[in-house]
């Protein structure tokens, strides 16, 4: 027989236990200070000095906040923001997620027009159904293909490829050369959709900027057949053997270094991989827009930035003047610029106002940014109304690795006809 | 009498304590997440609806399940069997009461006390295409080009295996070893006089005598793996293309990438069912081995 006071007693312990395992969500006043939670990623440019030092000196310039900085668990932000929001603990603040996938939750708290209209570039950038929840601080083009002049020169290939058709036949020179023609980190699902990324952004967004919205009114579908003939190219890439037979094995970071290191003469990625060019040969490298049929640029364009405000932060106010503090601060931006290769976009300000020491490529790859193209969404990297439903960006990676073992480029395409309506239902 | 009394209020507040962690810890959670499966939870909503069945039956024609469900139970399978093979062998050569018998007893152990995390980082300095295991076997000519260990459906699976199973066997080692040392002496004196040798001794006494070792091994082996995330998670990812994820992984993604909380909850439920089941199945079949043998 259980008697009373110990089952009472036995209870009490649990309760106090679990309570105990509760804690720690005060963050209320102290001192007059209200406490934010700030969630962070690290990669190895932006390190735990930067955001100690980029929080610091926004910190000083809002009185009453006090941060805990959070630090997501890998760079996948929305995914540990989902767990965190799941177990009732959504930060206060938010760096470089994707709005759309918590503003129609009602979790982000939109920043002040005027201010984004008054303070950047391109304020559209992020727009997310005519509401900014992350500042348009900076901006990526997604992708570019980077290469190597010397290798190049080495397999006979003149000057970048203008168009598909020179694309091809530098590949195929640089194969006969014996020379990898393009790197693939096939391993990451994002660096392995990579190429796909670029092919449909310059084949189809190129010329439909709003194929993503159409997709969503149910206007096309990825099977339909211009979609089909474009995602083939990458199948002729593959069979073309211009990748490592070897490529869905290769990490990110083994990409990067594998194609600094002269094993590859092409990369197709994010423009952040400008962070990673070696100062010491940084004139070895050049850029290129991923080529279309006829030579058309087109660029896939990201506008990216700084931090989302909770609608639910104890003080929204003062985590909005965090967050302009922070987007605002050029020291930010400057260590943005020279190791994660962002490209700014504060009204007033030109390269030369950050003080940074940057290559001739990254100023090339950022002329596209400021020169009047053909600027479209990248697909599955937009922010804005054109990201791709909760889920699909994954389907579209996964893809991008099944093309690269299998040929069935309409089953693939299916598939993600598939998940986009499961997303979206 | 005092001290019994005494005995038995200690005992009856560790059995309470004991009840409550579970009931908090297990049954709560297998609850709120039965109850969750027959919703539309998402992570970012705070509120959800009773959709009934809805999402078993969907998960009934979910071919990425499927496909995630056979990959766990051909790695299980392939797993268990090699890890409980290596564990009895190990544990046969390792069955010895000297010092550097006790050391290597502990090195075999300790891939079970590491983290499955920092086990797969490691695993991953080796097999990737840049990685130690390609240099070694290109630089002394073995492959003329380094071989894609995770990067192609098939070599990822066995590489996955090969990690699982490298883990597993410091666990099943110790296990069969326990079991060894329960053998009566008097068992292998009377072998040796009837002239049983070798393997025919391990088929007739050692094999048989292990038989409950073997129950606890097999099982636990079976329902590691049947749960397995972590290694998989930081190894493959669950790629390339999809090919190496484990149903945990699926469920996990479903909730935090896709925001089908519900859907996922549902998905956890049948991976539940399934290794009760398995494990259930096994543990019989293996009880009744014992006993027959």
């Amino acid at each position: 027989m259980i008697r009373k006071p110990l089952l009472a007693a036995g209870l009490a312990g649990l309760l106090a236990f679990t309570a105990a395992c509760a804690g720690g969500e005060d963050s209320g006043d102290k001192d007059g200070q209200t406490t934010l939670t700030y969630l962070v990623f690290e990669t190895p440019s932006l390190t735990a000095k930067f955001w100690d030092e980029s929080i610091a000196a926004a910190v000083a310039e809002t009185p009453g906040v006090t941060i805990e900085k959070i630090v997501a668990p890998s760079t996948d932000r929305d995914a540990y923001a989902k767990q965190l929001q799941q177990s009732g603990q959504f930060p206060d603040l938010l760096q470089s997620i994707t709005p759309s996938n918590f503003a129609g939750a009602g979790l982000l708290k939109a920043y002040d027009k005027a201010w984004i209209d008054a303070n950047f570039l391109l304020p559209s950038a992020n727009t997310l159904k005519g509401e900014v929840y992350i500042p348009p601080t900076n901006s990526q083009i997604v992708p570019q293909v980077y290469y190597r002049k010397s290798l190049f020169a080495k397999a006979g290939v003149a000057a970048a490829p203008k168009n598909w058709a020179e694309f091809l036949a530098a590949c195929d020179r640089l194969k006969a050369a014996g020379i990898t023609p393009i790197e693939l980190g096939g391993a990451d699902p994002f660096a392995a959709g990579m190429p796909l990324v670029g092919i449909v952004s310059a084949d189809i967004l190129g010329k439909n900027p709003n194929w993503l919205q159409d997709r969503y009114a149910g206007k096309v579908s990825f099977s339909d057949p211009d979609m089909v003939t474009a995602v083939g190219k990458y199948r002729t890439l593959v069979a073309g053997g211009y990748f490592d037979k070897g490529a869905l094995g290769v990490k990110y970071a083994d990409s990067i270094t594998r194609f600094t290191g002269g094993k590859s003469a092409m990369y197709p990625m994010g423009s952040w991989f400008l962070g990673s060019v070696p100062k010491e040969n940084a004139g070895d490298f050049g850029s290129f827009p991923w080529p279309t049929d006829d030579g058309s640029v087109v660029v896939p364009f990201v506008g990216g930035g700084s931090m989302a405000i909770s609608a639910k932060a104890e003080s929204t106010k003062l985590a909005e003047d965090f967050g302009r503090a922070w987007s605002l601060n050029p020291a930010n931006l400057k260590a943005l610029i020279e190791t994660d290769g962002a490209f700014p976009m504060i009204k007033g300000k030109a390269l030369d106002d950050y003080q940074v020491t940057v290559s001739q490529v990254f100023k090339d790859s950022y002329a596209y940014v400021t020169e009047e193209n053909n600027k479209v969404s990248a697909i599955a990297w937009a922010t804005n109304d054109d990201a791709l439903p909760p889920g699909v960006n994954d389907a579209f990676y996964a893809a991008g690795q099944a093309l690269f073992t299998g040929d069935d480029v309409a089953g693939e395409l299916k598939k993600l006809d598939e998940a986009w309506t499961t997303a979206t239902r | 009498m005092r001290t019994t009394r005494h005995t038995d209020r200690g005992l009856t507040l560790a059995a309470g304590l004991a009840i409550g962690l579970y009931l908090v810890f297990l049954v709560l959670p297998l609850l709120l997440s039965l109850r969750s499966s027959l919703t539309n939870e998402n992570p970012l909503r705070g509120t959800s609806d009773f959709i009934g069945l809805r999402n078993y039956t969907e998960l009934a024609g979910d071919e990425r399940l499927r496909a995630s469900v056979t990959f766990t139970l051909v790695l299980a399978a392939g797993v268990t069997v090699a890890a409980n093979a290596l564990g009895v062998g190990f544990a046969l050569l390792l069955n010895r009461t000297s010092l550097s018998y006790r050391v290597m007893r502990t090195l075999a152990f300790l891939p079970q006390v590491l983290s499955g995390v920092i086990v797969a980082f490691v695993w991953q300095t080796v097999l990737t295409q840049n990685g130690l295991l390609n240099n070694v076997l290109v630089r002394v000519g073995l492959l003329d080009e380094p071989f894609p260990w995770l990067g192609s459906p098939n070599a990822a699976l066995i590489s996955i295996g090969v990690v699982v199973t490298w883990v597993l066997s410091g666990f099943t080692t110790v296990v069969y070893l326990a079991a060894l040392q329960n053998i009566p002496l008097e068992l292998h004196d009377m072998a040796s006089i009837d002239g049983v040798r070798g393997t025919q001794r391990f088929r007739k006494v050692t094999w048989p005598m292990i038989a409950p070792g073997t129950t606890i091994s097999v099982t636990i082996s079976l329902i590691t793996v049947l749960k397995l995330y972590d290694i998989i998670a930081v190894l493959t990812g669950g790629g390339p293309a999809e090919s190496t994820q484990s149903t945990a992984l699926y469920i996990v993604k479903l909730a935090f990438t896709s925001d089908r909380v519900g859907y996922a909850s549902a998905a956890a439920m049948i991976l539940l069912a399934l290794s009760a089941l398995i494990a259930l199945t096994v543990t019989g079949f293996l009880r009744r081995r014992e006993v027959t043998l």
